[in-house]
């Protein structure tokens, strides 16, 4: 797993006339992303294209030097990530082979049938090609996004790299807060895509591919979620699901075990990352090591469950705890990295986890996220169904009674159903809505709107964040039933916004480590969107068929233990007697008002709340809390006092006139 | 200050809102969470010297202004 990066630039140049004009700016660029790739950085400029690659070898380490050519056509490749079934791929392709990489199956494949080539993967990608017969440069990303992309269109041409801070080195832009990608970040976790978080950068889309060529950018989806009722498979049995499942996630485990080093796990002591752990140890017939996170304070804390699990599978365990005040000495390069507003602190463990992971000298770990999406775990499925049941008998006294079901642990004020009937009611009338099922999530989120400045909510203006992201939606998903939408906005809200990228590929690549997700294998998605709704759900036990699939895989506590929201302290380790230094600094009302995003007076009450010896934060105070210090950090990071790479780091990258 | 100046001051200094009007539900428009209602009751018993049984728990009570007024009045006077 690597970063890439590049841009377009006039074709006819003699070599030294290239080099002199755009060696630095692409050195500078490369250097960027070192993180990424630490075991070697070089870049390519051709007659049209530049293109640059930070290495982490994983496959074919002695050959796999990118940027990769093939001499016959001049089409040259540079890829970030894993195509896992590339061995399969590569008996189909008549091909001149000179590696054993997946990155020339790429390249292979999109000779032998165009850019149409990844419908045949298996993996998680962000790749660039420059193809110099047709003068097109194109960039393609995996299906859900696991890989980064971004791009920006100026003047000069197109340019691209895996984080937006390359861009920035590069100069191809300079870095703006864009006010509506923030007004959408504090209401959805994420930017709609494919807007990004700064003015002029853009997303591209998970599952699309872009195609620019004679100044002009073509961007194309090429794979989408279907979750429409024509694709479930009525007549599927909970045996035959459960067979499916097996053998699907089996097959998932192994392809991304792979690799010419060794590939660990995380293991967070819940079910999924137990399972996967479960299904890697059995092929690495004991040799897995895991990773996990644990708090020093015991409400945020798993220890017991992952200790147990790696006893039960005998893993080599490792773990590494988490004081309260590694959040705030992290927060600032959380930020650096996932270029994001957050809204949680909760990315910051993970970049602590990863390092403790490089330390391990590994360089690959599975991990479990996207479970939750598609075999329904969240409470959020189960609030859309006991709100859709409601919705038939609007007027009904014992139907809310169900969110006392779903949310024990609310305190008593919430319960009576009135009080539920008042906060868990909203937009009951119309189940068929978009938002139905994310509503009051959203709103929840979106209180955060009330600490902006007045002039930042001038330049908002009449943005609606919920508005522009359903303008965006294919119209057919408005078509599915309440379940299936609340899936899709979740798979392109949450996940590839946030935890894909903020918490996942930003922290893993912080400390480069590549991070593999089983449940993400499209054949997997496309499975679970065939197995019946009950299967999953089963009335409101959430994760049923992959409960009952973990049962005597896993020990029984973790299949029988009630669902733990994994989370981090946030109030406690960003201000009061444990703040970290630069909390005081870039939480200030000046500091605050100078940023011009949130209004520095009411940001010093909220501090003020916070920061006394009884608080009691809320969730709302928690969310805004984050959302200032991240804007604050992100605004120092990259606007005031912008980090450029290390001049040694730019000088390491090296340069070709000419690759093979 | 009046109890309604009392309760909006709180209201505004503790969820940070200034923009709602008397009438408005604190749920419905999300000026309180969950924890919220807690800091709300924890305050009207410290200011008013009251004590709420579980059943005075609800919207009719405590989810406005204008609810609270009320609710404060009926409590005063009953004692």
């Amino acid at each position: 797993m690597c970063g890439i990066t590049g841009f377009t630039l006039p074709t006819g140049l003699k070599p030294r006339e290239r080099r002199d004009r755009f060696g630095e700016r692409l050195r500078a660029m490369t250097a960027a992303l070192r993180h990424r790739g630490p075991d070697a950085q070089r870049g390519v400029l051709l007659d049209g294209a530049a293109l640059g690659h930070a290495r982490l070898a994983i496959i074919d380490v002695a050959s796999g030097h990118q940027p990769m050519r093939d001499e016959a056509t001049g089409v040259t490749l540079v890829f970030n990530g894993e195509v896992f079934n590339y061995l399969e791929l590569r008996e189909r392709l008549d091909y001149p082979f000179r590696t054993r990489s997946d990155t020339e199956v790429i390249l292979a494949s999109y000779l032998a049938r165009g850019i149409d080539c990844v419908e045949a993967f298996v993996g998680q990608w962000a790749f660039a090609l420059w193809d110099p017969r047709d003068g097109s440069l194109w960039l393609s990303r995996d299906r859900v996004g696991v890989r980064p992309l971004f791009y920006a269109v100026t003047k000069d041409g197109l340019s691209f790299a895996s984080e937006a801070k390359a861009l920035f080195a590069g100069r191809w832009l300079a870095p703006r807060l864009d006010a509506r990608a923030v007004h959408e970040t504090v209401h959805l976790w994420a930017p709609v895509p494919p807007r990004s978080m700064f003015e002029g950068v853009s997303a591209l889309p998970p599952g699309s591919s872009a195609q620019y060529r004679d100044g002009l950018l073509t961007v194309r989806r090429q794979w989408d979620l279907d979750l429409s009722d024509e694709v479930v498979d009525r007549g599927m049995s909970e045996a035959r699901a459960l067979d499916e499942v097996g053998a699907a996630l089996t097959d998932a485990v192994k392809l991304r075990l792979r690799a010419d080093v060794p590939v660990a796990a995380y293991l967070s002591g819940g079910l999924d990352s137990s399972l996967l752990c479960a299904l890697a140890q059995e092929q690495l017939h004991g040799t897995l090591q895991t990773f996990s996170v644990g708090f020093a304070q015991a409400r945020y804390d798993e220890r017991a469950f992952q200790h147990e699990v790696a006893k039960a599978l005998g893993t080599a365990h490792h773990a590494v705890q988490v004081e309260d005040a590694d959040i705030g000495a992290l927060l600032p390069d959380v930020v650096w990295h996932a270029e994001q507003v957050l809204l949680r602190t909760a990315p910051a463990p993970f970049l602590k986890l990863s390092r403790l992971v490089h330390e391990h000298r590994t360089k690959v770990v599975l991990t479990g996220e996207g479970a939750d999406e598609i075999f329904l775990g969240y409470d959020l499925y189960k609030e859309t169904a006991v709100r859709q049941f409601w919705a038939r008998q609007p007027a009904s006294p014992h139907r809310p009674k169900l969110f006392k079901r779903l949310y024990p642990y609310l305190p008593l004020s919430q319960q009576s159903p009135e009080v539920l009937r008042q906060f868990y009611g909203d937009g009951l009338e119309a189940p068929g809505a978009f938002d139905f099922s994310h509503r009051i999530r959203w709103t929840n989120s979106g209180r955060v709107a009330r600490f902006f400045a007045p002039a930042f909510v001038e330049r908002v203006g009449e943005h609606d964040p919920v508005a522009a992201l359903r303008d965006v939606l294919p119209a057919r998903v408005r078509g599915w039933r309440p379940l299936a939408r609340a899936q899709y906005l979740e798979l392109h809200t949450l996940l590839s916004g946030y935890l894909l990228s903020a918490q996942g590929d930003r922290m893993l690549m912080g400390n480069s480590v590549e991070g593999r997700f089983p449940f993400l294998d499209h054949r997997v998605i496309e499975l679970a969107a065939r197995i019946p709704t009950q299967l999953k759900l089963k009335v409101l036990n959430e994760k049923y068929l992959l409960k009952r699939f973990a049962r005597g895989r896993v020990p029984a506590i973790v299949t029988e233990r009630t669902k733990f929201p994994y989370r981090a302290p946030v109030a406690e380790a960003l201000v009061g007697p444990h703040a970290p230094p630069w909390s005081r600094e870039v939480l200030s009302r000046a500091a605050v008002d100078e940023a011009g995003v949130f209004d520095g007076a009411k940001v010093e009450k909220l501090v003020a709340k916070l920061a006394a010896a009884k608080a009691q934060p809320s969730e709302a105070d928690n969310m805004a809390l984050v959302a200032v210090a991240s804007t604050q950090l992100l605004a120092d990071a990259f606007l005031s006092r912008p980090r450029a790479p290390a001049p040694a780091h730019v000088a390491a990258v090296e340069l070709l006139e000419d690759v093979r | 200050m009046s109890p309604r100046e009392q309760l909006r001051k709180f209201i505004s200094d503790t969820f940070f809102v200034d923009d709602f009007q008397d009438s408005d539900s604190f749920l419905k428009n999300r000026i309180i969470d969950s924890t919220g209602m807690m800091e709300l009751v924890a305050f009207l018993e410290a200011t008013w010297a009251l004590k709420l049984a579980d059943t005075e728990l609800k919207p009719e009570n405590l989810d406005s202004i204008d609810n609270l007024v009320r609710f404060l009045e009926r409590k005063q006077s009953a004692r």
